[in-house]
């Protein structure tokens, strides 16, 4: 089990509260097609995904990345049990969507960088730790059931 | 190999850096440092807790290389051979180490330009910052 210092789980839910879900979450989604368009694999029936405007504007990347993101607040909810947390999202992501674990790192990485972009100056270096650690947590997580 | 609008992107980044590489260089390592504390161990001689001098130093050497790759993305191995005969021989340090670096470098970025760091800009940074650590660790075996 990850322990979160007093600190950390400060930085992280204070962020979080000033999160605008549905956007950060598009764009989060959004950037990891573009920047790494090999994750496009798993979104063959998303419509457009000819470029990066069409990819940014997709109205199902919107509302996927907001699914995404609204099931990462869980994990701020229950930082200190994120296994059991996301057990029954761990099996899915393995038996029905084959998702390697290695997109779930480059996701959390990109909700770093959309953060920082929101943030700015707010983002900083502890704060930047706080979330990576968390970011990897859930991606262990994520990861925990697979066989 | 990256395009003629990948070289823009990475040359306007670039516009921002330029003349600041020391501040920028400093903010880069101190979050490697937090973020990534594993990183702290290729730099022992800046001791547990490196200062803002150390890291103004030391930060402003890595940001010129990046500068030098900036310049030369079209024969990035000829620029940056020293350097990767450096690393390859005396600072060998993992591979793995380099996409922490870079994603401290596009989270930067980020935290300074905001909303101005496009999804392009930051697509073709990344394309670019990966080729350099291709280039400094293509020698080490």
């Amino acid at each position: 089990m990850v322990h979160f210092t007093a600190e950390e789980k400060a930085a992280v839910v204070s962020l979080w509260a000033k999160v605008n879900v549905e956007l950060v979450g598009g764009e989060v989604l959004g950037r990891l097609l573009v920047v790494y368009p090999w994750t496009q694999r798993f979104f063959d029936n998303f419509g457009n995904l000819s470029s990066e405007s069409a990819i940014m504007g997709n109205p199902k990347v919107k509302a996927h990345g907001k699914k995404v993101l609204t099931s990462f607040g869980n994990a701020v909810k229950h930082m200190d049990d994120l296994k059991d947390t996301f057990a029954e999202l761990s099996e899915l992501h393995c038996d029905k969507m084959h998702v390697d674990p290695e997109n779930f790192k480059l996701l959390g990485n990109m909700i770093l960088i959309v953060l920082a972009t929101h943030f700015s100056k707010e983002f900083t270096p502890q704060v930047q730790a706080a979330w990576q650690k968390l970011t990897t947590a859930v991606a262990n997580a994520l990861a925990h059931r697979y066989h | 190999m990256l395009s003629a609008q990948e070289r823009a992107h990475v040359a306007q980044v670039w516009d921002l850096i330029a003349g600041h590489e020391a501040a920028f260089g400093a903010e880069l390592l101190l979050r490697l440092f937090t973020v990534y504390p594993s990183t702290k161990t290729y730099f022992k001689h800046l001791g547990v807790c490196p200062d803002e001098a150390q890291l103004l130093t030391h930060g402003q050497r890595v940001l010129e290389a990046v500068g030098v790759a900036v310049q030369h993305t079209d024969h990035l191995r000829a620029a940056l051979s020293p350097l990767a005969d450096l690393h390859a021989q005396v600072l060998r340090v993992d591979p793995a180490n380099f996409p922490q670096l870079i994603q401290c470098f596009h989270v930067m970025l980020a935290s300074h330009l905001q909303g101005e760091f496009t999804v392009q800009m930051q697509a073709a940074w990344d394309k670019f910052l990966t080729e350099v650590a291709v280039v400094l660790t293509e020698k080490y075996r």
